[in-house]
């Protein structure tokens, strides 16, 4: 029986994932910090946000939680590309499973340097465009203005060969100018979302819980916005949708699988249950079971205009 | 390490001082595992709630199969693990980071305020078996918020409060400072082996306390490498995914609480950065 089932997603240019459910940049490291994750269940991981020279991230305090959701201003802490590329990459080429590089920059050189630097690199499957981070201090630049997210996916397809995923952001008035943007632009998917800026206060000691005033929102409280915001998208791009934001069970996954995503990352799940990827996989597989449907492509409410499993 | 994730069940919930709750869980694996000073990230099922919870074990039994956690309600999370009765399950993630480093042969002085004291219980039985001389020093505001000094079977046990219901009218630190500044007066330091080869002091407890501590340390030229600290800061994952809960390191950059703590020598610290987010 599980056997018919097929859940497999194409996300462009090669990328295949065994499994719709992937984990969220920033929530699962370089894939090596959390043994107790069923990886089988994963269709792909997505690196935490990689820059040109390492970075130290911000300082204390990083995390606050929220109602229902939590703020982070990690500031994108890595070790910097060449790393990435020397001493972890030959061990994802050891993998099954696909790992997408979330690349990150202060200046459209600085995306195309990361690019160019994973290139052809064994273990490296596919890159994602972080022009959505709202912790660094040019981190939304790029992510807010159509043109210049236009422009730097452009410069990044230029020199890659590999999948190209572009994250949005959803602090901006029309994220579905940004999607057009960037598909125009020569992105293979569209990542929906990045967190929303927020913040908490502190009101014992009168100051921003977080150090840098504000962080980005995540958990179940933007799940609802996260998934307008991939209805919206998905209707309007031929190319694959991720949807990202919140996603707690299979239920919520299945959500963004209706509103026209081909798969789904999971972010702040991955702190709270380890074993929730391998539950969502299997939700999702027993919900189709259930209704009959032996893959993912006839899933979503409306006909998906991305061109998946062509 | 094999991190265990795990249904553990509460055998047992008492109150061991004023404003405090002790929970025992029955989680055999989990036990058999727990280094002193190692952390849980316990679940929590509170409205609105998210993240798990990281705790100290404050002692484990490894035969008996047993973890025991000391907290204070300051939050929902808190308030709702505190609530839990016998018999209910708990979901638990753990043991998780570093303990104390109790290799050695000199005098340990634990010293701690407040709810600090929750993780000592395990270390100085830990430090008594190695064959060590212990000097547990307890700080709180009150007499009632002392954990009884039963706890620490084997240990020299002095208090300090606040209030002076008990034990030294004052700070913790003061009272240690006291002690220090007088070796001679200080008959623990000079029993057992290692004489003059100076103290290991563990310490955990709020920020103003610790900065008092470096402080004292500083003066009485005790090297920070001597003390060690058990750390507690906001955690999201607690295995090193997330990046939050990075401490400031001396000489720069960070340190990840989870991965390269909770406990930690002193000397790795940055603690003109350390702000009150922080507590030992």
């Amino acid at each position: 029986m599980a056997e018919r089932l097929d859940l497999r997603v194409d996300l462009g240019r090669g990328l295949h994932l065994l499994s719709p459910v992937m984990v969220a940049s920033g929530t699962f490291g370089y894939g090596f910090d959390a043994p107790q994750v069923d990886r089988s269940a994963l269709g792909a991981i997505v690196s935490k946000g990689t820059t040109v020279r390492a970075r130290e991230g911000n300082a204390p305090i990083r995390i606050a939680e929220t109602p229902s959701g939590m703020l982070n201003a990690i500031g994108l802490q890595n070790p910097g590309v060449d790393y990435v590329a020397r001493v972890y990459a030959p061990r994802w080429a050891t993998w099954d499973l696909p790992v997408i590089v979330n690349v990150a920059g202060d200046s459209v050189d600085e995306y195309v340097a990361v690019a160019r630097r994973l290139d052809g690199i064994a273990g490296v499957a596919g890159l994602e465009l972080n022009i959505s981070c709202p912790n660094v201090e040019s981190g939304l630049q790029f992510g807010v203005d159509p043109v210049l997210a236009a422009e730097v996916t452009h410069a990044v397809r230029a020199v890659t060969k590999l999948p190209l995923i572009v994250k949005l952001t959803p602090n901006v008035t029309d994220i579905v100018t940004v999607a057009r943007a960037v598909e125009d632009a020569g992105a293979d998917a569209i990542s929906a979302i990045n967190t929303y800026v927020g913040m908490a206060i502190d009101v014992r000691r009168r100051r921003p819980i977080i150090s840098r005033g504000s962080g980005g929102l995540s958990g179940p409280a933007i799940k609802p916005l996260a998934l307008h915001a991939v209805w919206q998208v998905a209707a309007e791009v031929r190319i694959p949708v991720i949807g990202v934001g919140g996603i707690m069970t299979a239920g919520d996954a299945l959500e963004f699988l209706l509103a026209g995503a081909a798969a789904v990352q999971l972010g702040t799940v991955n702190y709270v249950r380890p074993q929730a990827a391998a539950e969502i996989r299997d939700g999702i597989a027993a919900y189709l079971m259930e209704h009959g449907l032996t893959d993912l492509r006839t899933l979503a409410i409306r006909p998906m205009s991305a061109l998946i499993h062509v | 390490m094999t991190i265990a994730i795990a249904p553990a069940v509460v055998v047992e919930r008492s109150v061991p001082m004023a404003g405090a709750v002790e929970l025992v869980i029955s989680q055999p694996p989990s036990a058999v595992a727990v280094a002193p000073g190692q952390f849980f990230q316990l679940a929590v099922s509170a409205p609105h709630t998210i993240l798990r919870r990281p705790y100290s074990a404050a002692w484990s039994d490894p035969a008996a199969g047993r973890i025991g956690f000391i907290f204070n309600v300051v939050g929902v999370g808190s308030a709702w693990l505190a609530a839990l009765g016998e018999g209910e399950e708990l979901d638990l993630l753990g043991p998780l980071g570093r303990g104390f480093d109790l290799v050695g042969h000199r005098p340990a002085i634990c010293i701690a305020g407040g709810l600090g004291i929750a993780v000592f219980p395990g270390v100085v039985r830990a430090l008594i078996a190695r064959g060590r001389s212990v000097m547990v020093l307890d700080g709180a505001r009150t007499a009632a918020q002392l954990l009884p000094a039963s706890r620490f079977a084997g240990a020299d046990v002095q208090v300090a409060t606040d209030d002076g219901s008990a034990g030294h009218h004052g700070s913790v630190v003061d009272l240690l400072a006291n002690l220090l500044s007088d070796l001679k007066q200080f008959p623990f330091a000079f029993t057992g082996e290692g004489q003059s080869a100076g103290l290991d002091i563990l310490t955990c407890g709020p920020t103003p306390m610790l900065t008092a501590l470096i402080d004292a340390a500083r003066r009485q030229e005790i090297p920070l490498s001597d003390i060690q600290v058990a750390l507690e800061t906001p955690m999201g994952c607690g295995i090193g995914t997330c990046l939050g809960c990075a401490a400031p390191q001396a000489g720069g950059g960070s340190f990840l609480a989870c991965q390269d703590g909770p406990c930690v020598r002193a000397d790795r610290i940055a603690w003109d950065l350390m702000t009150d987010g922080f507590h030992g």
